[in-house]
């Protein structure tokens, strides 16, 4: 079971096998806790939609066709979940500041170490904490916080991100860089 | 002439994303464009540093999570089985009075009522059918039509109307008109 590919255990999802759909969980909770703590940056969130995520791909293995990869269609599904979930808690969360990565844990760490190959803007933006980059990430629009982390934690191509987010590979850059565009205002005016 | 900045190419760039020619195009304009050089270099920055937002995201207790997973799993599959239970019961409950005995013998009534009245309906519309002074009168007619007709110059001379072609084009017989092949096709 361990050895099947992600559309074999799928196929066997969608036959009611609890043991497959075991494996498959196994296999993508903490890639699908962590994107969805990261695109909702709360973690009872992010335990909460990453679950149901779950609970979607246990009902709809069925109707997984094969044509994408099963990343690409189990990410759709938790993506969207994670920006409905947004969208109807966007009222809440003005009241509600998000923590920073590390919760109220004053340990985290605050500077990143600059790269080899950074240029003199790159440096100083490498000096930017991290928790300050976790607030700039949720002034992003759900769509282009959800490209810039598919890139960053999921390795996605443009074109993977276009499937997920169901747009055109193009609309996927524009998404990718109108995001990071935003970040990095967001650090300078900080 | 103004540049046309490759904005939303130089992520796909610093990811290898391009074909060999765009990443060429792309290649060229960094050199000559300090400002997208500095752009790439800024977003390079921010793409890693997002990498370490995500390393940061601590783990859950995995055996709570899965815990909770499967009971919310079941309980959505106890949920939706309840559902279908009641939808059934709701079902049972409204086919009993709709489809019981009373139901039938209601159904029987109304269907001959409507036969009934659909004779009916169909009786009013057609003609009645004729009785022996129309049919008398019918044949009346139809001799006073015959001895009308036989009164018609038409009538009396049929045999002028045996060839109907060459009556009908009697006007391209005058002499301007005929044609000369008109004798071979007559």
């Amino acid at each position: 079971m361990l050895e099947l590919s992600d559309e074999e255990l799928c196929k066997r999802i969608a036959a009611r096998d609890a043991d497959a759909f075991e494996v498959m969980v196994d296999r993508h909770q903490s890639r699908a806790y962590r994107l969805a703590s990261s695109i909702l940056g709360n973690e009872a969130d992010a335990r909460d939609v990453s679950q149901d995520a779950f609970i979607r791909l246990y009902e709809s293995a069925g109707r997984f066709d094969g044509r994408a990869r099963f990343s690409t269609w189990f990410y759709r599904i938790l993506v969207n979940l994670c920006i409905d979930h947004q969208r109807k808690n966007r009222w809440w969360r003005r009241l509600a500041p998000l923590a920073g990565p590390g919760g109220d844990d004053p340990d985290v760490r605050a500077v990143d170490p600059p790269s080899e190959e950074a240029g003199p803007e790159a440096e100083a933006m490498l000096t930017q904490s991290i928790s300050r980059l976790r607030p700039a990430l949720d002034k992003l629009s759900p769509q282009q916080r959800a490209a810039v982390l598919l890139q960053t934690q999921e390795g996605f191509s443009s074109r993977e991100i276009g499937e997920v987010l169901k747009c055109s590979e193009n609309t996927a850059r524009v998404h990718l860089h109108r995001g990071i565009a935003q970040l990095r205002k967001l650090l300078q005016n900080d | 002439m103004a540049a046309i900045h490759p904005e939303t190419e130089l992520i796909p760039y610093l990811r290898g994303e391009l074909s060999a020619d765009a990443r060429a195009r792309v290649a060229a304009h960094l050199q000559g464009c300090a400002d997208c050089r500095a752009s790439l270099d800024a977003s390079a920055a921010i793409l890693s540093s997002l990498a370490r937002v995500v390393e940061d995201v601590r783990d859950p207790d995995w055996n709570a999570y899965r815990a909770d997973l499967q009971r919310k799993l079941r309980a959505r599959e106890a949920g939706s089985a309840s559902l279908r239970g009641r939808w059934r019961w709701r079902r049972e409950d409204i086919r009993l009075p709709v489809f019981g005995w009373p139901s039938m013998a209601l159904g029987t009534a109304a269907v001959a009522v409507l036969a009934i009245a659909l004779m009916f309906h169909r009786g009013a519309g057609t003609p009645p059918a004729p009785g022996v002074d129309q049919l008398e009168l019918q044949q009346e007619l139809s001799s006073t039509d015959v001895g009308l007709l036989a009164n018609y110059h038409v009538v009396e001379h049929l045999d002028l109307l045996e060839n109907y072609d060459v009556i009908e084009h009697l006007d391209e017989l005058a002499p301007g008109n005929r044609p000369n092949n008109a004798t071979s096709s007559s």
